[in-house]
Order: C-alpha cells, then sequence, then structure tokens
C-alpha cells in the first residue's frame, strides 16, 4: 500500500480553483433550488402586505409573514412591488428585472401555436448563447432537478452497498433526441406545450409553487417519483441521459461549444476515478465527453493528478493514448521492443 | 423472403422506438386525464387569448401569473385539466381577480396580453333574480355593487327599485361580486359573454 502524501510529509498538492468547481457548482445547485423554495413563501408574504390584513391571519400565515418581513427588510423598502423583482421559475421567471425563459419552452410553445412570438422568444436568448459556448451547463450547475436526482444517486450507491439491487443499464444516448422530436411534434399534435408536462425543472419549480402556496402538489410530482425510480432501478441518472428533452436540445446546442473539459494525457495515470466518478456515464480517460458533458467538474475534483482541466477548444481530442504517468504507457516507453531484444542477446 | 423478414423487423425497430419516445407523454397524460370542470369556477384570466385552443398553445405553464397575484386567486389545472394542466384559471368563488393586470405585465408569451381595463374579457356577471335577497324582498344588500371596482358602467341598481342590483354592459366579469356575494347559493356568477346569455339572463 502506498503511503498517502498528505500525511507522511510530502509537500502538498498545490492549490487548483478547479479542483474545488464541484463543490461551487453544489453552492449553485443548493441556492436555485433554495431560491425556488422561497419564492413561494415571498409570494405569500406579498399577498398579506397588499391585502393589509395581518391581524385576520392565522397563526401559520403570521409566521410565514414575521419570517420573511425579517427576512426582507434590508434589502427592500416596498415589498407589494420590489419582491416582484424576483419571480418564477427556471422555465420562466424574472432575475432582477431580467425576463429569462428556458429554450424549450419557447421551442415547446412554437411547436404547439405554429406561432413565432419576439418578445418571449428573446427572453430564450441569454440562456442559448451560454448554452452555445458552455455546452449543457443548465443541467450541471442550475437545474433544480439536477440536486434532487444527483441525491439519488448517492441514495442509490448508498443502496447498492447495503445489497439492494439497484439499475445500472446502459440504454442508447440518442433516445432523448427522440423524445425531443416526438415531444415537439405532440405539442403541435395536441396544440398544448407537451415537453412542459415531463421536463424536471419546469415540473419541480412549479410543484413547488404549488406545494407552498397553492392546495398542494399535482401531477407533476407523481411523474417526478416515477422518474426518481427508473434512475434507482433502472439506470444512474437515466433520465437525464437518456429521456430528457432539455437535455438533448442542450446537447444539441452545446455540440460546438468551445470551453470544454480536456485530458492532459502526460499527467494521467490511468487511475479510472474520472470515469468511475462521471454520472452521464461519460469516458474522460479516453477523451470522451462528446456533446453530453454538463460540465459539472466531478471528474476534475477527482482526478489525483489534476489532468483533467478546462480549455478552448471546439472538438473533443481523439483517444491521447494511456495516460504518461499509468503502468501501461510506462511498460511501452521504459522499454521499447529494441532494446529488450538486445539485453536477450 | 429475407428483405421482407429485414423490413418487417425494421418497421417493428422504428414502431418500438417511437413508442418508447412517446412514453414520458403518454405517462404525463395518464397522470392527467381530461375530466369535465365547472365553468363558471374556472375563469379564464383578465387579457387571455379568446379561443382556449389557442391559449392552451400559447401558455407554458410558468406559473407566473400566479406567482405575483396580489390577492393569491390564480389556481392552475391540476389533475382534472388533461391538456391544460398547468395552466391557469381564476375561481371567483374562492377568490376573485382584482383587475390589477400584473398578471398580464407578467406573463412572458402572449397566451395574456396587457390589455386596458374595460376591454377585459373574463364573462359577464348573471343574477339569478329568484335567489338575490332584494330581488326576491328579503332584505337590502347591494355588496356587489359596492365591490365592484368597475362602478356603475358594470352594475348598478335598478332603475324602479334602489336596491336591486342590475348588471350592465360594462361588466368584464372579474368575479368580485362573486366572491362577496353573502347568500349561500351564490345568485351572481360569471357566465360567458354571449348573446344568449345577455338576452335570456336580462343584463341590462
Amino acid at each position: 500500500m502506498t503511503p498517502n502524501p498528505e500525511t507522511s510529509g510530502a509537500p502538498p498538492r498545490p492549490f487548483r480553483f478547479r479542483r474545488h468547481l464541484n463543490k461551487l457548482r453544489w453552492v449553485s445547485l443548493v441556492a436555485v433550488f433554495g431560491l425556488l423554495v422561497l419564492l413561494p413563501f415571498l409570494h405569500l408574504y406579498q399577498t398579506y402586505m397588499a391585502a393589509h390584513a395581518y391581524d385576520l391571519l392565522a397563526p401559520s400565515e403570521t409566521r410565514i409573514y414575521d419570517a420573511m418581513e425579517a427576512l426582507t427588510q434590508p434589502f427592500v423598502s416596498d415589498p407589494a412591488e420590489d419582491l416582484d423583482a424576483l419571480k418564477g421559475t427556471t422555465w420562466s421567471g424574472t432575475l432582477f428585472g431580467f425576463k429569462l425563459s428556458d429554450p424549450l419552452a419557447a421551442l415547446g410553445q412554437m411547436a404547439a401555436g405554429f406561432s413565432l412570438y419576439g418578445p418571449f422568444l428573446l427572453t430564450a436568448l441569454v440562456p442559448i448563447a451560454f448554452t452555445l459556448v458552455f455546452g449543457r451547463f443548465f443541467c450541471g450547475w442550475i437545474c433544480p432537478a439536477t440536486l434532487l436526482y444527483e441525491l439519488n444517486t448517492n441514495l442509490g450507491a448508498w443502496l447498492h452497498k447495503v445489497g439492494f439491487p439497484t439499475g445500472g443499464r446502459r440504454l442508447d444516448r440518442r433516445m432523448k433526441y427522440l423524445v425531443l422530436a416526438l415531444g415537439l411534434v405532440l405539442s403541435g399534435v395536441t396544440g398544448s406545450v407537451l415537453v412542459a408536462t415531463i421536463y424536471p425543472p419546469a415540473i419541480i419549480g412549479r410543484e413547488i409553487y404549488y406545494t407552498v402556496a397553492l392546495n398542494g402538489f399535482g401531477v407533476g410530482a407523481v411523474f417526478f417519483v416515477i422518474t426518481l425510480l427508473f434512475d434507482l432501478l433502472v439506470a444512474r441518472r437515466g433520465f437525464c441521459r437518456y429521456l430528457c428533452p432539455g437535455g438533448a436540445l442542450y446537447s444539441l446546442l452545446g455540440r460546438y461549444r468551445p470551453v470544454r473539459i480536456r485530458r492532459d494525457a502526460s499527467d494521467c495515470n490511468d487511475c479510472y476515478k474520472c470515469d468511475a466518478v462521471c454520472e452521464f456515464g461519460l469516458d474522460p480517460m479516453r477523451d470522451d465527453f462528446g456533446q453530453e458533458c454538463n460540465n459539472c467538474t466531478a471528474c476534475i475534483a477527482v482526478c489525483p493528478t489534476d489532468a483533467l482541466a478546462f480549455t478552448l477548444r471546439l472538438h473533443d481530442l481523439p483517444y491521447q493514448g494511456p495516460g504518461h504517468l499509468g503502468r501501461h504507457y510506462r511498460k511501452g516507453s521504459a522499454m521499447p521492443i529494441e532494446s529488450a531484444e538486445e539485453e536477450v542477446k | 423472403m429475407i428483405q421482407r423478414r429485414g423490413f418487417l423487423q425494421r418497421i417493428g425497430l422504428g414502431g418500438g422506438l417511437l413508442a418508447a419516445g412517446a412514453f414520458p407523454y403518454g405517462l404525463a397524460r395518464l397522470l392527467a386525464p381530461d375530466l369535465p370542470v365547472n365553468p363558471r369556477t374556472h375563469l379564464r384570466l383578465p387579457g387571455a387569448l379568446k379561443d382556449p385552443a389557442a391559449f392552451a398553445a400559447a401558455c407554458i405553464g410558468c406559473g407566473l401569473c400566479g406567482e405575483v397575484c396580489p390577492p393569491h386567486c390564480v389556481r392552475f389545472y391540476g389533475r382534472e385539466g388533461g391538456d391544460r394542466a398547468n395552466t391557469p384559471y381564476i375561481d371567483p368563488e374562492n377568490k376573485a381577480c382584482t383587475l390589477c393586470g400584473k398578471c398580464m405585465e407578467f406573463c412572458p408569451t402572449e397566451a395574456l396580453t396587457v390589455t386596458p381595463r374595460h376591454q377585459i374579457d373574463m364573462g359577464i356577471a348573471q343574477i339569478d333574480r329568484a335567489a338575490c335577497y332584494p330581488w326576491v324582498d328579503k332584505g337590502i344588500c347591494g355588496a356587489c355593487v359596492s365591490i365592484c371596482p368597475l362602478g356603475e358602467r358594470a352594475i348598478d341598481f335598478a332603475m324602479w327599485n334602489q336596491y336591486r342590483p342590475v348588471v350592465r354592459q360594462g361588466c368584464v366579469g372579474c368575479g368580485l361580486c362573486v366572491e362577496v356575494c353573502p347568500h349561500p347559493s351564490l345568485p351572481i356568477r360569471v357566465v360567458e359573454r354571449t348573446e344568449g346569455s345577455v338576452t335570456r339572463h336580462r343584463v341590462s
């Protein structure tokens, strides 16, 4: 067993910011999810404000009112108006007065109504631009469903450890493009934005609102639980990888993204940790990221030799061969065939 | 023979793929069957597209209209909605619209478009003159008239009896009168603004 360099007095590894991006990503996911939980409460607070009826509130409502008042007092002067700056979900919403929509919402609405509505399409432009540059970053960094799906993966790993059979099936990645295409066709046929009914971030956003501010969760929550079971029992992160129409759209948009993770073969030791940690079942160790990579940076965080990093390239490198620190490469180079034959002679 | 088998296999594979791709949509649709709803408790929002099909195609179900509504009156079709699932409606018997116009302002799509207050069309109020307290001489009420945000162009007292409310053509169907009506059977309600209802129910 090799001694751990961090405890055996060897110089510590240099600080690399990219190794901590994964933590930053979790902060981002939790922040988005927390905001989606907070916003319905803020809305309730606004309605109590608008009604001028503090004395008529039920005790539970008074608690919400007081908590939200304490939370927002330092930031807003007129809650009934100022809190409108932050509204909605990742499906469509207002971020400090700036309207943003999911590109899939724009596409689904175009397909459902056979029409273009400029002001709405404009709100999807910024997300599209970011996706063109960073690929599927929405899936890894923002999507409120990703938080639950990743926790679900961790639960699956734990269940696997205690002997519960969890699914590790591999399906065809191209399945989701079919789901996207069928969703758009069916939206046109039924005349309603059908992709919204199966797109997890849209479901999560509105179901949290229904649960907090209205009479309880609806159909979407049931559907979402089914997808969680699918991930647990059939394929790890299966919905995102094989079925999500939004993931398909982002993958297509991010196909030629300039910002992508690259393996530096001279630093790689073929330890296989990146492949094992990749929730999307990609193959970073053999330079296979493709359009599916959601920039979650888990492989960067886990790499013991810091061989993975973001670079500016329009294409992935073809397989660079085994890592130069690994056993396969050293066997080949330290003792080339000619010299070995000479030794035998 | 072999060609035909290959052809059939290909068709089977394609069909299987299509079925698998459509499965999530089918599942979501199965969870939300299309059940009949009471139109009087499911009003469309102010500024909504008149054609229900056009509205269903334009609305993306983001819920912003509900999230900005100050009186918190916007509800959403759930299980009963079918293809309308997650689209908004207003139930005036529960909580009525105050015509503040925030939902129209915030709606990202053309499903709700900013409309001047008097041109909003959510329906028109209709009074059941066989139940309304003043109309059956059971007392003096006038709650509907005093709550109306549009004033006497929408609802007013009858000329010949200053206690009996009468709906006028200016009513936009916000439903506030329904919310405040003290009668348990709600003799005032919001119906579709069609020729028939105007004449039959004597909206003057």
